[in-house]
């Protein structure tokens, strides 16, 4: 198997694939995807995104901010084959929200906002209330992250899959066009 | 950005070894024992890496309690060091030349006698500086073999991955999405993704 640093190099599309299927997917149905094992998930895309194209010393990034803009730099910037690199994130999950900012080519996570589930003050000076607040703010953590490996697990089964160049990626090329023209 | 705070920024590890070492609880202990951080404030040394608790950057004299949390191993890696800004380097050792050569009655001096007063000059600044500390949140989740290093820089990433595989002697790799993909797929589908090549999306 090549390295780390080959690997990150040669599969970078994948994180990035995932990130646009990832926004397409949340549009088509309204800002959530469903997900097979856990039914409707919350998926908005906001405020931030910094998009790529080309490789290299040659790569020419966009960043494209705004709250109320639909990022739509961001749509014309797809149409014109760049791909999106890291990308804000509403996550909600039940009666939890999670904001995250997500980076395609290591899937790794930064500035992520933890649902309130558990008051300290409740807790102060009771034993065992460091324990509570440690496990509490890891379980907060992993379970964004398991919420992010089913949606990635989603989009790969559909990537292998034969139905990936008949159906889904037409699909994608259409909104993608639809999304970048509305907003040229 | 640490885990108990704020808003938190992590990559993701898994731990290469499908087992763990027998008596892992008792083998931890011994390991994270000798592998805590030792405080360099009250001598010259210019670095220091070790662990301690998540609660507490000044404990390090760590028992099970402190970093045994539920079927989690939670821990900091605190990194101490002394660093001497070149700007500062460069003023000194001017100021040094120029005694010298004053000293001496001479118009220059010799590359061998500059890099040995760069080298003076360098230890000088460096007994003179505070350790700069960083710290650095860690959980494993050891029944299912992963790890959350909260911090996203490189240089970090890279000292963590070396100090865990001193500590513990185990392997961590970070998990960039086609290694993830590796653990979500079935291996027939994990054999398409392998052939994949990147499509075009408009």
């Amino acid at each position: 198997m090549p390295d780390l640093v080959d690997l990150l190099e040669q599969k970078r599309f994948l994180g990035q694939e995932f990130l646009t299927w990832l926004w397409y997917k949340s549009e088509e149905r309204g800002g959530t995807v469903y997900l097979p094992s856990e039914g409707d998930v919350v998926l908005i895309f906001e405020r931030h995104m910094l998009l790529e194209y080309g490789e290299g010393e040659g790569s020419e990034s966009l960043i494209c901010r705004g709250l109320y803009t639909e990022l739509q730099e961001a749509r014309t910037g797809l149409l014109m084959g760049k791909k999106i690199e890291q990308a804000r994130i509403r996550l909600g999950r039940g009666n939890f929200e999670w904001h995250l900012t997500l980076r395609a080519t290591m899937l790794d996570i930064s500035g992520m906002r933890l649902p309130k589930s558990f008051s300290p003050a409740e807790d102060a000076g009771e034993e065992g209330g460091s324990e509570a607040r440690i496990l509490d703010r890891i379980g907060m953590v992993e379970e964004a992250v398991r919420t992010i490996n089913e949606l990635f697990r989603l989009f790969l089964k559909i990537r292998v899959d034969a139905l990936w160049d008949t159906d889904e990626l037409p699909k994608i090329r259409s909104w993608t066009r639809k999304a970048g023209l509305s907003s040229a | 950005m640490g885990l108990l705070t704020g808003a938190v920024s992590f990559v993701r590890y898994k731990v290469e070894e499908d087992k763990l070492p027998e008596n892992f609880w008792s083998f931890a202990d011994d390991r994270i024992r000798a592998h805590s951080f030792r405080d360099i404030d009250d001598n010259y040394e210019e670095y220091s890496i070790g662990w301690v608790s998540i609660l507490n950057m000044f404990e390090s004299d760590l028992a099970p309690p402190s970093y045994a949390v539920g079927d989690y191993l939670v821990l900091s890696l605190r990194i101490d060091e002394r660093k001497v800004a070149p700007v500062l380097l460069k003023k000194f050792c001017q100021k040094e030349e120029e005694r010298i050569k004053k000293e001496k009655g001479r118009p220059r001096l010799s590359r061998t006698e500059r890099l040995e007063i760069k080298e003076r000059v360098h230890l000088m600044l460096l007994k003179k500086a505070m350790p700069l500390p960083a710290v650095f949140d860690m959980s494993w989740n050891l029944s299912e073999g992963t790890v959350l290093f909260f911090s996203n820089n490189q240089k970090a990433r890279e000292k963590f991955e070396e100090f865990f595989k001193k500590t513990f002697e185990l392997t961590v790799s970070l998990q960039i999405p086609f290694l993830t993909a590796g653990h979500l797929l079935d291996p027939a589908e994990a054999e398409i993704l392998d052939q994949l090549s990147p499509c075009i999306l408009i």
